[in-house]
């Protein structure tokens, strides 16, 4: 513990140090010749005017983050940033998806872009690096998923973005509006990396440095809820149970177990269920193989039945 | 379209560098993290939000030629403070100055010895156009990205507007005419300071999650497609009978959408069947003998 902390405290000085010099990221300098704008004004985006439901995670850390596939490979989780000029993709991301960066380009051509939700890009200009904010959330494992780029300022700007954190999806509306990219470093003329992506980069491996002291946070594990095989409804025909089995499909689970059409469920591993929605409460933690215990009135006798879980949905 | 704020003037002269800020959420969040066990687990509760009146607000913006979003903001009736707007930012901060100045913090605050960070304080009031929202977390900090951010653009830079801000509204951001549209939601923001050093701190095991479909579709799905090109995943079964049988599903076909979401994973079908109701048409995208269709899938209320 002690020791984190003295790591911490100077990972953090080095944060602050590093940060200061970051600003190079997208530095300025034109030259090289970009993928222009206006060469392809003409041509109108057929997605111009349209919007997307766009599904999104927000991380642990208040990221959010959205699926894509790039040049049709994928999907990786890029976040969404209105604090970055750039479309960033990570190394590793690039070398997944076959993007070859070119030592001697600021840029790396993107031909397509996909959104997780339909909407769709295509001619654009990617940065292949890898910044801190990847490196280092990554190495701390903190968002609970990779992050393998970041959409920022050029991609978003494409879009009216309706962003509502108690809705799964955001909105998404394809605007007629070519943001240009920023300005690059002039590296046809044999300038390296700047000092300030140099310190940047010194950050990242340092942020690994410390996710191994403290350990990085594992992936949440995620299992699909199990299968049971019947349709249900609600009312109280006759009395008795109020939840009551419509039909039970064929082959499935729980024609396997011996539960029938007409069966009103009254428990489920020992919950009392009186409606579709405290079945499902009851069901929430069962995945495929457990055995669940449904009691059922059947022609006015209790009956107590055991499921096995399956697999699907 | 093209308008002044998009040259980029500061860019040509050769030496100075519009830069990122991306980076900057991160490190505020980094040093958080660094900083914490320095300052002990002090954790406040999380208060809880005001919601401004219940009413749309436009909020016009300004975008640097760095490209980033800057709002001009009053903060406890005090100001305008420049603020960057940053959907990458999971926190709203605030420098020393302004903090100051705004009464946000008292001048004998204790200072850390990073970044003059003071830690968190609340804002009792941040106006934005016609919008106000009330008592908002914040951190008092000198960022020095933001510093540099001020130099390079010449202008007065005295904070960060995000998620802690943005999360209490539907937040409309309309690039093209430079306005964002604020629309109040009953959402409960989550306090990053009070779960993050639990998570940092805390055991290493992995949360399990399970996920429910909402409706029974009455298929067993199979292997992801190991083809990168066409990720998806198979169907082994469809049952006689089911929501999946009707709506055309069969054994052998690759799922590669349900409901707009990408399935490519066994976890991605389930995510999607979370969302769609019973009773509900989804639009199932599947790859049968080399062809793509798209089917109608109404999943019946059922497990």
């Amino acid at each position: 513990m002690g020791r984190a902390i003295m790591i911490g405290a100077s990972k953090g000085r080095l944060v602050a140090g590093g940060m200061a010099v970051t600003l190079g990221l997208a530095a300025a300098l034109g030259g090289e010749p970009r993928r222009d704008d206006q060469s392809r004004a003409g041509a109108r985006d057929p997605q111009v005017g349209k919007s997307f439901r766009v599904p999104y995670r927000l991380t642990e850390t208040n990221h959010f983050l959205v699926r894509v596939r790039l040049n049709g490979k994928g999907p990786f989780n890029f976040l969404v940033d209105s604090g970055a000029p750039l479309l960033i993709v990570g190394t590793d991301t690039a070398a997944k998806a076959g993007l070859k960066p070119r030592r001697d380009r600021y840029w790396t051509p993107l031909d397509r872009l996909d959104f997780e939700g339909g909407a769709r890009l295509t001619d654009l200009n990617a940065r292949v690096e890898d910044p801190f904010q990847l490196v280092g959330m990554n190495a701390l494992g903190l968002p609970g998923a990779s992050i393998d780029g970041i959409l920022g300022f050029t991609i978003l700007a494409r879009y009216r973005l309706e962003i509502d954190p108690s809705q799964d999806r955001m909105t998404w509306t394809r605007l007629d509006y070519h943001p240009p990219d920023p300005p690059t470093p002039d590296m046809a003329k044999g300038e390296g990396p700047p000092p300030a992506v140099q310190a940047m980069n010194a950050i990242g491996p340092l942020a690994k440095g410390l996710a191994f002291l403290m350990g990085k946070q594992p992936a949440d594990e995620v299992s699909p809820r199990g299968f049971l095989g019947v349709t249900w409804s609600e009312g109280n025909a006759g009395g008795g149970a109020r939840l009551r089995v419509k039909d039970v499909l064929a082959g499935s689970p729980a024609d396997a177990g011996g539960i029938k059409s007409g069966d009103g469920i009254t428990r489920i591993n020992n919950q009392e269920v009186a409606s579709i929605k405290e079945a499902q409460v009851a069901l929430a933690g069962v995945i495929a193989g457990d055995s669940v215990t449904i009691e059922v009135d059947r022609e006015h006798a209790r009956k107590r039945i055991v499921v096995i879980a399956g697999k699907g949905l | 379209m093209r308008d002044d704020t998009m040259k980029r003037p500061l860019a040509r002269n050769g030496n100075r560098r519009p830069g990122s800020i991306a980076g900057m959420a991160v490190a505020a969040l980094a040093v958080v993290v660094v900083a914490w066990p320095a300052r002990g687990a002090r954790v406040k509760a999380q208060t809880p939000q005001a919601v401004a009146p219940a009413k749309a607000r436009v909020v016009p913006f300004e975008m640097l030629p760095t490209n980033h979003m800057l709002v001009k903001a009053r903060i406890n009736d005090k100001g305008p403070y420049q603020l960057v707007f940053d959907l990458g930012a999971p926190i709203t901060l605030l420098n020393n100055r302004a903090s100051l100045a705004a009464g946000v913090i008292k001048a004998d605050a204790p200072r850390s010895f990073l970044m003059g960070m003071r830690g968190e304080a609340e804002v009792g009031s941040l106006t934005v156009g016609e919008l106000t929202a009330t008592k908002l977390p914040v951190l008092v900090l000198d960022h020095p990205t933001l510093t540099a951010l001020a130099e390079i653009t010449g202008r007065r830079i005295d904070g960060i507007m995000g998620f802690t801000f943005f999360a209490r509204y539907k937040t409309t951001i309309d690039y093209k005419t430079r306005t964002m549209t604020f629309d109040p939601i009953d959402y409960e923001v989550r306090n990053l300071f009070k779960d993050l050093p639990d998570r940092l701190m805390g055991s290493r095991k992995a949360r399990r999650r399970i996920v429910a479909p909402a409706g029974l579709w009455g298929m067993e799905p199979g292997k992801p497609s190991s083809d990168l090109a066409v990720p998806g995943v198979m169907v082994d079964r469809v049952l006689a009978g089911s929501a999946a049988e009707r709506g055309g599903l069969r054994g052998g076909d690759l799922i590669t959408q349900i409901d707009g979401r990408w399935t490519t994973s066994t976890t991605d079908i389930f995510e999607a069947a979370r969302g769609v109701d019973p009773g509900h048409p989804a639009d199932v995208v599947v790859i049968r003998a080399g062809a793509e269709k798209t089917l109608s899938i109404r999943p019946d209320p059922g497990a």
